[in-house]
């Protein structure tokens, strides 16, 4: 197995947006080869030079505290300065469930009796709310603590297209389920055109709902995705400060 | 109290280095080794947020040199020679009266 780099614990433990991340690295990087070089100079061994660069120049946990208060996003200092940090996630899921599901609630109260289906809508307010919940928490890691790192990224994303996808078929299935009661009933009614337009309506607004709900879930993480593909952008740079790096990593650096 | 004047020497130290011209992080490190004759030493990269607080303040500017490799440089501003000089006139002071208090306690 290849031994790891000895800055990518580092990598992993700091919490700060990729750019920050990849400028310190660089820096460290740059600073250990360049110190194990001039130790070298004043007669150290290769393997002692860089055992000695490495135990100057990488931080400790207690220096990667303080640089990522120092690095991290306005709206982390301002929450951690109100103690609001712990709670700000939670908080932001509340407020944004509860609008989003709030507004859901009012579409289908507007929207008038939707009759048999009226389950399946009742379950979009659900979808809509969980969508606000993890369009937020997504939100949060990028705002609040400024590093949404790419497997978390791609659970939420995963997580959101799937609720996209659930909105929809509900939205289908609830369409299908007034069409197919509609039919039974405009049957019974030799196809009168004012039950003809009330069926119709009915259908609309199931699948309007659905479709709303997926747009909603779509739409929001659209106005996300500029940040996630720069901070994406970064991290295939720091993928590639690792492979190319010359600090090159052997068992003999991990102390 | 001991906390903030330490961060405050420290400081003072990066700044006093750059003073002679601009240098990398792992330079500073051994030029405040060298100057103080091993009595101030930074270790475990704790420079890197001292140097990242003083860019912050204004009090140096860092540069990103370097042909295909990135390599980070630090140089003191204007700003950061006025801090400079007034850290040092004051920790000039504090440490007079901690020297003259000491002393009287030698004498007793």
């Amino acid at each position: 197995m290849r031994p790891e780099h000895p800055l990518a614990d580092v990598e992993r433990s700091l919490a700060v947006p990729p750019r920050r991340r990849l400028d310190l690295l660089e820096e460290v990087d740059a600073d250990t080869e360049a110190l194990q070089a001039e130790l070298e100079r004043r007669g150290y061994g290769p393997a002692q030079a860089r055992r000695a660069a490495l135990r100057q120049t990488v931080p400790g946990t207690e220096t990667l505290a303080q640089l990522e208060a120092q690095h991290a996003p306005p709206l982390n200092r301002w929450a951690r300065r109100t103690g609001w940090i712990d709670r700000a996630e939670r908080l932001g899921i509340v407020v944004a469930t509860g609008l989003a599901g709030a507004v859901a609630f009012t579409t289908i109260l507007r929207s008038g009796p939707l009759g048999s289906a009226a389950v399946l809508a009742w379950l979009q307010v659900i979808v809509v709310a969980l969508l606000a919940a993890n369009w937020t928490r997504a939100a949060k890691h990028l705002w609040v603590a400024g590093d949404l790192r790419p497997d978390l990224r791609r659970q939420l994303w995963e997580r959101q297209i799937g609720l996209v996808v659930l909105a929809v078929a509900l939205g289908a299935l609830g369409a299908a389920w007034e069409g197919y009661s509609a039919y039974e009933a405009l049957a019974a009614e030799d196809f009168a055109v004012p039950a003809i337009g009330d069926a119709v309506r009915r259908i609309v607004s199931c699948a309007a709902l659905g479709f709303g709900a997926a747009i909603f879930g779509l739409f929001g993480w659209l106005a996300i995705t500029p940040r996630l593909i720069s901070d994406e952008t970064i991290e295939r740079r720091i993928s590639a400060f690792f492979t190319g790096s010359r600090l090159t990593p052997t068992s003999s650096t991990r102390r | 109290m001991q906390a903030t004047l330490s961060k405050r020497i420290n400081e003072l130290l990066v700044l006093a280095v750059l003073e002679r011209g601009p240098a990398h992080g792992y330079q500073i490190a051994l030029s405040v080794e060298e100057r103080t004759e091993g009595a101030f030493s930074f270790q475990h990269g704790t420079l890197y947020p001292i140097l990242h607080r003083l860019e912050t303040d204004g009090h140096v500017r860092g540069k990103w040199g370097g042909e295909g490799r990135r390599r980070k440089t630090y140089e003191l501003t204007d700003d950061g020679r006025a801090e400079l000089a007034a850290g040092a006139a004051q920790l000039e002071r504090q440490f007079r009266v901690l020297l003259e208090l000491f002393a009287g306690t030698h004498a007793a």
